[in-house]
């Protein structure tokens, strides 16, 4: 009796996970049929198209007009995020080891002022930068976006920091005493130990350009196709105006999109958690 | 432990009494004035001289030098900037057509805006400028005293400019190491911040646009439109109401995530379940798609004419719902996101889903790495599992996860993509008061801010809202992470 109520705990606890995933899939299952749909608008009757096609993907890949333009888009996010990807790492990188690992005056109130500065919302400092960047003429370009997303980025030093504080003080110590330089244990000593923290950090400053909206939007705002980002172009494709003819291509882009993105990102949560948990093993 | 800790406190000791504040940074300046010879006097004058005077020809030199530039940048940039940094610009844009040849041309006209950056700007500069005459100062007069040392007893070595250099991959190493990123977020956060503040006590909007108008100060005219209710302003009316969503959401937000998270790793961290791995990453693959994909997809989802409605309206659940008050009768759908105590209820469910599956992996570690030796000798002492959960496990994760819990209120207040994104067209609202403010009830500040700027220029009042948001994060982060980091929480693990 106790071995059937077991097993009927156990069987309600499959059904209620499979009830969960199902409701957490279903929007996702809705993009990916949506992408093969026959029918270019939103579908509002039916959840699975009535004719299937690969026509969208065609288009979206092979076939750029005035609106959609998705390999030029796709070259430009990844141009823009391989940028910023390799700034922001530096930039943090540095600003950490700083923070954790050397002392220096006045080095608590540069932090704390750090954390205060990072609490203003960047969509509002966003529009005095838009107009600092407009007058020396980088709208619109990816030089602008690259300084947008990674300039600032070395006040996001919080988690690699964490990181490098649980990595015992002894070693660096011991380096010092053989005669290293501070760049030295840097690179050669601290740096390795990171790896895990860094991967989340290099993927992560990655993504920062496929999946922002607010701030490309305020700086690509020429109407040109060809300047937009992955994340832009989609948008604009849900325009009142556009939806209706491409509802299905915004959905096979999205899934395009998508497959990289996700693998990326499931690498990263490995990382990340490994990173972020690993300090309360070695306490 | 206590061995490794040893260095740490020694270091730590040495850099409190380092730090101890503005006091002694004034007080070392005036006793360098005070005290300093011909050299520190002369280098208060000619920032070369007091180097110059110690035999460090290359390093007064070079002084010398980028004292000059600034002088020459000082004058050619700053002073125009500057001398209407009071009126901000008093020659209005005017175009005039020259009837001879038949051609407009514009007027030597002022740009507020350009004024005011540059003006701020310059100030910033100024402020570096005075930071590094002063450090030359002080620099100056340790070397008179150190010359000062009798010949007998061994002198501190004095770096010279090459040893200057290699001292800033050792022992300076961190102004290597911050000065880049510190320039980076001087040009992305600091000066924008400040010309955003500056802009509050201005009048800047759609009818005092540069280049074709001017705008000016007004002292603290926004601050009081926003907070007091007049006729012809209703802001104080819409930012009442928005303030109050904004922090009920905050807290829904991140308290929602965060234990439906716990939750559902727990689900599926018991014994017994099997098909873990697989299990988390199709909770994965959910949030793995770009946010903005899968918002702007759902927001199609629960249009009023969208799928979800016909299927519900085939099922006969919207008129249901219009029998126990839910939906209104007129309506022959379910307004998910364009009512507003519908669309509130939606935002909170379509975050929990946006947001559940990341709380789970991270609570999925740390609940592999708790102790289980404390919930086994809670359970030996008769807790049962609800207990043992209560009060070993959740102080527990509350202890690891606490700054994380922080930064996600913080970053909840700031959530721009969810709300944007589900309710941007689809939401209007019913409310003339609201609307005269160019607010929605389902807004956020930030999102209000970001349209008050982007589709209505009133760029007066959005600089106010985006201060009184920093100045509600900021109180909000310090007081908790203060708490939070007391102890040497930083130095625990180290």
């Amino acid at each position: 009796m106790i071995k059937f109520k077991k097993k009927f705990i156990a069987f309600l606890r499959h059904l209620l996970l499979a009830i969960l995933v199902v409701i957490w899939l279903v929007p996702i299952l809705w993009l990916v049929v949506t992408a093969f749909s026959g029918y270019s608008g939103v579908n509002k009757t039916h959840f699975f198209p009535q004719s299937w096609t690969i026509n969208n993907f065609v288009t979206l890949l092979t076939k750029p007009d005035s609106v959609v333009q998705y390999g030029t888009w796709f070259k430009n996010t990844l141009i823009i995020s391989i940028f910023t990807c390799i700034i922001s790492t530096l930039f943090v990188l540095m600003v950490s080891y700083a923070f954790s690992c050397m002392r220096f005056r006045g080095r608590k109130e540069l932090m704390s002022f750090s954390l205060i500065l990072n609490m203003f919302p960047g969509v509002l400092s966003m529009i005095a930068v838009y107009f600092v960047l407009k007058s020396i003429g980088l709208t619109n370009s990816h030089l602008g976006m690259i300084i947008v997303y990674s300039a600032g980025s070395g006040l996001g030093f919080l988690i690699v920091k964490g990181f490098m504080d649980t990595i015992p003080v002894s070693l660096r110590e011991s380096a010092k005493l053989e005669g290293a330089s501070e760049f030295k244990i840097f690179t050669k000593v601290v740096m390795p130990i990171c790896k895990p923290i860094i991967v989340y950090q290099i993927i992560s400053s990655f993504l920062i350009p496929w999946g922002d909206f607010v701030f490309a939007k305020l700086m690509l705002n020429s109407g040109v196709s060809k300047d937009y980002t992955v994340a832009i172009g989609l948008y604009n494709m849900l325009d009142r105006s556009l939806v209706n003819e491409y509802f299905a291509i915004f959905c096979a882009g999205g899934f395009v999109v998508s497959i990289p993105i996700s693998i990326l990102f499931i690498i990263m949560q490995k990382y990340y958690v490994e990173g972020v948990t690993s300090g309360a093993v070695k306490g | 432990m206590s061995k490794k800790n040893t260095p740490t406190k020694k270091e730590s000791i040495k850099e409190n009494k380092k730090e101890s504040g503005f006091k002694t940074y004034f007080k070392e300046l005036g006793e360098a004035i005070s005290k300093g010879d011909w050299s520190v006097k002369l280098s208060m004058l000619f920032m070369g001289a007091g180097y110059t005077a110690h035999k460090q020809i290359i390093k007064g030199i070079l002084l010398t030098l980028f004292e000059a530039l600034s002088i020459v940048l000082f004058v050619i940039f700053a002073i125009p900037s500057l001398k209407d940094f009071g009126t901000l610009g008093t020659v209005k844009f005017e175009k005039i057509l020259d009837p001879a040849t038949l051609q407009t041309t514009v007027n030597d006209y002022d740009n507020s805006f350009t004024i005011l950056l540059g003006s701020i700007v310059s100030l910033f500069l100024v402020f570096v400028f005075i930071l590094i005459w002063i450090a030359n100062i002080k620099a100056v007069y340790r070397l008179q005293l150190i010359d000062q040392l009798p010949e007998s007893i061994n002198k501190p070595h004095i770096n010279n400019f090459w040893g200057g250099i290699k001292t800033l991959v050792n022992n300076k190493f961190h102004i290597t190491l911050l000065f880049l990123p510190t320039v980076g977020v001087i040009l992305m956060n600091i000066i924008p911040i400040l010309v955003l503040i500056a802009i509050a006590f201005t009048n800047y909007d759609q009818n005092h646009m540069p280049p074709n108008a001017l705008f000016t100060w007004v002292g603290l005219a926004n601050f009081k439109s926003l907070f007091t209710n007049t006729v012809t302003s209703s802001f104080s009316y819409a930012f009442g109401k928005i303030l109050g969503w904004t922090l009920l959401w905050a807290v829904l937000a991140t308290v929602t995530t965060f234990f439906l998270g716990i939750l559902l790793a727990m689900l599926i961290n018991v014994k017994g379940v099997k098909f873990k791995k697989m299990w988390r990453t199709l909770f994965i693959v959910a949030i793995a798609v770009p946010q903005f994909v899968t918002l702007l997809l759902v927001r199609y989802f629960f249009d009023d004419a969208g799928i979800v409605n016909s299927v519900l309206g085939n099922l006969g659940i919207v008129d249901v719902l219009k029998n126990i008050g839910l939906v209104n009768e007129h309506l022959n759908y379910i307004p998910f996101l364009s009512s507003e105590h519908w669309a509130k209820f939606m935002i909170i469910m379509i975050n929990i889903w946006v947001g559940v599956p990341y709380q789970m992996l991270i609570a999925t570690g740390v609940l592999m790495n708790i102790p289980t030796d404390q919930i086994e000798a809670a359970k030996i002492d008769g807790a049962t599992n609800f207990q043992a959960f209560v009060h070993v496990t959740m102080p527990y994760v509350l202890f690891i996860q606490g700054p994380a819990l922080i930064t996600d209120f913080v970053k909840n207040i700031n959530n721009f993509n969810v709300i944007y994104l589900l309710t941007n067209n689809s939401y209007i609202t019913p409310d003339q008061a609201m609307a005269n403010a160019n607010g929605k009830e389902v807004d956020l500040l930030v999102t209000w801010l970001f349209r008050l700027t982007n589709e209505y220029y009133n760029y007066k009042m959005a600089s106010v809202i985006g201060i009184i948001v920093f100045i509600i994060c900021a109180v909000f982060t310090l007081t908790l992470f203060r708490k939070l980091m007391s102890g040497g929480r930083e130095e625990q693990f180290q």
